[in-house]
């Protein structure tokens, strides 16, 4: 048998890009009523697809995350990705001083720590709460019904008077000195993972932007593996915060800091197991952190769970697979761990030519007496 | 109106862009306007610190646009304007550099820039008062719960 090149793959390519476009379309199918959907109605009505998507590509851009959601037709791996080989086309212009985010507008706020924490606890839009019933009347909601409810939500909620801003919860612990000191890395310049590669050991900063990013099937998963024993974390979340985090860039004439926007995001503090203090001092709980573009609560559990799983391995040597930042931020990556999976979809005919080849000579030499 | 200069950018992208670019075309009609850095839509990089031990760390990235110009009036005066603006529109950038400069320096058209301000502030306002509803309307009430007579779920 002899290797043959081949050539003329590219109509049938073309016409699997036609087929797919065929059954995004297929509805169209002779039904007038038929319509595209709308960018809008993504960003709205699928606003958890697109914060995963947002997150996960790791471009805040939540309309162009929902186009990516429209085109790859609902596959979050395909619109991620989408949305990184556009970034990837973009000049980077300007990068925000450190951020915090004792100023985000909030939308939800909860600690499982205390019953009672500075400002309260205000639950926000969750199902943590709901019963996972199907929702039969959403079958055939009618528009009218549609835009009825939030008008009504709005008529009905409350004035509310809440201040602008509130403390942390890790702050108050801090305080008491319940908690390691704040790093002598400070100030330091972050770890650019977009720029540079992943060269072990990485610093923790480079470990937060990577999980920032990540899958967050992945991220559970490993995140999973130290839940349920192959770790010991054991954390509580000190606090959980969903809301909007002003963007702040210095202004081009007074250099003066001005909102340019502002981001969705999540954010999870979680206390951990108490530990000794090696020089000699009080002893004091561990923490981790977690954070992501987007409404996406487990995301930001999981990382804040595996941050601490992670500096535990630094410490001390890894355990178990989710305190190994290696094995951790090299398996997290949507993209790269799609691509991958994806590869060996496509022809693999002279390698597997030279498998076959192999084992014939091995089934041959096997064959004949030693 | 009361808004400084850093708040401008948030109230007027309230406003959509195609209102935003009209307006600095019509303030802009008896100006000579120079590009001091030209109009660029790119990327922007966020840096948050953490909540626990306050290292910065790169969050992700985000559409960031940004331009400087300098308006000069036929009678010799001169204003500077600048903006970076998260959004992907080099030409938006462009309209509130101008926009920021008209207003800064109070050249003619201005009072129509402070009335759009005014009315995007309104408008985030707004935005701002459904956020906080959505966290009045869920404040956990643990006092209520420990005087329900069936309290038994606390742990």
């Amino acid at each position: 048998m002899s290797y043959v090149a081949i050539k003329g793959g590219g109509q049938a390519i073309a016409g699997a890009a036609a087929v797919s476009e065929y059954l995004r379309t297929e509805e169209g199918l002779g039904n007038t009523g038929a319509e595209p959907l709308a960018i809008d109605a993504i960003l709205h009505q699928l606003r958890h697809l697109v914060d995963r998507v947002v997150s996960e590509g790791g471009v805040y851009y939540p309309r162009f995350a929902a186009l990516a959601i429209k085109q790859s037709m609902g596959d979050t791996l395909e619109a991620a990705f989408a949305l990184r080989a556009w970034r990837s086309t973009r000049p980077r212009l300007s990068e925000t001083p450190p951020l915090d985010t004792s100023r985000m507008r909030l939308i939800r706020r909860i600690s499982a720590a205390f019953k009672d924490i500075p400002g309260g606890q205000m639950l926000g839009p969750t199902p943590d709460y709901a019963l996972r019933l199907l929702r039969l009347e959403l079958m055939d909601e009618s528009p009218d019904a549609f835009r009825a409810v939030a008008r009504n939500w709005l008529e009905k909620c409350p004035e509310a008077e809440l201040p602008d801003t509130f403390p942390k919860v890790l702050d108050a612990l801090r305080a008491e000195g319940l908690l390691p000191p704040v790093s002598a890395t400070r100030g330091q310049t972050a770890f650019d993972i977009t720029r540079e590669p992943l060269v072990f050991p990485v610093p923790r900063s480079a470990q937060l932007a990577t999980m920032a990013r990540a899958e967050t099937g992945s991220l559970l998963a490993i995140a999973y593996s130290n839940m349920r024993g192959y770790g010991d974390v054991h954390p509580t979340v000190a606090e959980l915060r969903v809301g909007y985090l002003p963007v702040m860039l210095p202004h081009p004439v007074t250099g003066e800091l001005v909102e340019a926007g502002e981001v969705l995001i999540t954010e999870c503090e979680v206390v951990a197991m108490y530990e000794a203090d090696e020089a000699g001092g009080k002893p004091v709980f561990t923490i981790g952190y977690g954070a992501c573009f987007g409404h996406n609560e487990v995301k930001a559990i999981s990382m804040a769970i595996l941050d601490r799983a992670l500096q535990k391995g630094m410490k001390d040597g890894a355990n178990n697979p989710s305190e190994d930042p290696e094995f951790v931020l090299l398996h997290v990556d949507g993209v790269d761990s799609m691509g991958f999976a994806s590869h060996y979809k496509m022809p693999h005919y002279v390698t597997f030519q030279s498998d076959l080849d192999r084992l014939r000579t091995t089934q041959q030499k096997s064959g004949e007496p030693a | 109106m009361n808004l400084e200069r850093k708040d401008w950018i948030r109230a007027l992208t309230a406003h959509p862009a195609t209102v935003l670019n009209a307006l600095a075309e019509d303030v802009t009609a008896g100006c000579d306007v120079k590009l001091k850095s030209l109009p660029q839509a790119g990327l922007g990089l966020l840096t948050l610190t953490d909540g626990a031990f306050h290292e910065p760390y790169y969050l992700g990235e985000f559409p960031l646009s940004s331009c400087s110009i300098e308006l000069s009036l036929s009678d010799g005066r001169q204003a500077a304007g600048g903006a970076q603006v998260m959004a992907d529109d080099a030409e938006l950038a462009r309209s509130l550099a101008i926009l920021d400069a008209v207003l800064a320096a109070r050249f003619p058209g201005w009072e129509r820039v402070s009335a759009h301000i005014e009315s995007g502030a309104k408008q985030r306002a707004e935005e701002d008062r459904r956020r906080r509803a959505m966290l009045a309307a869920t404040r956990v009430d643990f006092a209520m719960l420990n005087n329900a007579e069936d309290d038994d779920d606390e742990c």
